[in-house]
């Protein structure tokens, strides 16, 4: 799984988000280094739609602008916790060889 | 009057043209919400890199399957194919705008420049530009062009010879033409040599290894090829001179236009192919086999025809370069390129059969 699509799960994980909350999560959870172009965020959308991992939840308009709300499914939920034990249990691993090379700074 | 908001939504719904119709019904109203809530104050146009990643993404979601990895490549083989048949064609149209074939009056001019001492015998006259068996290409010989003899399908050239014997040894000849090439304005390329079993005299006893030597020169839209052969050919007709026009410049330009013409056109049936056939379609199953009997059909030519085009151009001196249909194999393998149509044709067909089910375009359904 690409980080983009990761952080866009996790930021569906906190509940529904519409598209530009996607966008603000997803540039906060990446502490402001990754910030998703909205033609990005569409193609992961529809992608992520395609594979059941996403589903469209409501929609309410705002000043005008549509809005449209994205939930994590039950397989989207599965996927980002595959995602995160398989990336918990890489960096469990980076640390504890880095502990090895500097046992001074462990 | 609108507002600068209405106007940047106005630029931003513009930038999604790529993305198909029913996809913008579908969503434009969203994703221009999102591109404006991204949007800071007072910013009047989208930035190029907002307009590179609509367009991008609007070229990808023309192909539907949003969940596939894979097609994007048949997409891409597809429209680069499509691109260098229509690109092909454009160089042969603009081929059209080349100079006459040089006349027995220019050719005997050039001989006579060329070859001081030798006598003009026979000019062979360029009957078209291509010739087909140095014959101009008719619809009646087109069975043989597709039926293995395409490569016959080859630019035309005038012929000159010099009558009778030789004057002066083929070195001799050979020194002389290249100082009065350069003399007269000639750009000479370095000769070439190849030693292949010959004749001697019309009995042919004994077999000889005959020295043919070629020198290619160009001037202007011309290419002059001379030939000499040490020992002369018995048959006369040596040295003798080939004129032909190089490449026009209405070429170049003719090609990219119709390349991009054809890769655009080539991505976006492709794309409404594979967004008619990405679900509970009939022939999903057959469209797919039957493209890639499509691109094996097309490109293997391609494949073929251009690694050995390439070595051939670099071994020898090029004045002009090959047409570009000579570079993907056609005429040479016309046969393969029309069975490739009829199954596109057939591909196009199928996936035009109506659907078991209408089709969500979008993640909202």
């Amino acid at each position: 799984m690409r980080e983009p699509t990761f952080l866009i799960l996790t930021a569906l994980a906190g509940g529904p988000r519409h598209g530009y909350g996607i966008i603000r999560e997803v540039t906060t959870l990446s502490a402001q280094r990754v910030t998703l172009l909205p033609g990005t965020l569409y193609a992961a959308l529809d992608r992520l739609h395609a594979q059941g991992l996403v589903a469209p939840d409501r929609e309410e308009t705002v000043d005008g602008r549509l809005r449209r709300y994205y939930r994590l499914t039950p397989d989207g939920i599965g996927a980002l916790d595959a995602e995160t034990a398989r990336l918990r249990q890489l960096a469990t691993a980076a640390e504890s060889r880095l502990r090895a090379l500097r046992p001074g700074t462990a | 009057m609108p507002t600068t908001g209405d106007r940047l939504a106005r630029r931003y719904r513009r930038l999604l043209f790529c993305h198909p119709r029913a996809y913008r019904r579908a969503r434009a109203d969203e994703i221009v919400g999102v591109l404006l809530d991204a949007a800071p104050a007072g910013r009047t146009r989208p930035t190029p890199r907002e307009a590179a990643n609509l367009i991008r993404h609007g070229l990808r979601c023309r192909l539907g399957r949003p969940a596939s990895r894979t097609v994007g490549v048949w997409a891409t083989l597809t429209a680069v194919i499509c691109g260098l048949f229509t690109a092909a064609l454009a160089t042969r149209a603009a081929w059209e705008t080349s100079a006459p074939q040089p006349d027995r009056a220019e050719t005997a001019a050039v001989f006579a420049a060329v070859l001081p001492g030798h006598e003009l015998g026979d000019v062979d006259l360029a009957p078209a530009l291509f010739t087909f068996y140095s014959q101009p290409l008719t619809v009646r010989a087109l069975d043989n062009l597709l039926l293995g003899d395409g490569g016959e399908y080859q630019q035309s050239a005038v012929v000159a010879g010099a009558a009778g014997t030789p004057r002066m040894p083929a070195d001799e000849t050979l020194a002389l033409a290249q100082r009065r090439l350069r003399e007269t304005g000639w750009q000479v390329y370095a000769p070439t040599v190849h030693s292949v079993p010959g004749c001697a005299d019309k009995t042919c006893t004994p077999v000889v290894t005959v020295t043919d030597t070629t020198l290619l020169a160009r001037r202007g839209d011309t290419v002059l090829q001379l030939h000499v052969a040490a020992p002369p050919s018995p048959d006369g007709d040596d040295p003798s001179l080939t004129l032909s026009r190089t490449t026009p410049p209405a070429v170049l330009p003719a090609g990219v236009a119709g390349g991009l013409l054809g890769a655009a056109l080539g991505w976006l049936v492709f794309g409404w192919a594979s967004r008619r056939t990405e679900a509970a379609h009939p022939a999903r199953a057959a469209v797919g086999v039957l493209l890639a009997i499509t691109l094996a059909l097309w490109w293997t030519p391609v494949l073929l025809a251009a690694p050995h085009l390439l070595r051939h151009h670099r071994a020898e001196p090029h004045p002009t370069w090959h047409p570009l249909w000579e570079w993907l194999g056609q005429p040479a393998a016309s046969l393969l390129f029309v069975v490739g149509a009829a199954s596109a044709l057939l591909t196009l067909a199928l996936a035009a059969a109506p659907r078991r089910s209408p089709l969500p375009t979008a993640a909202v359904g």
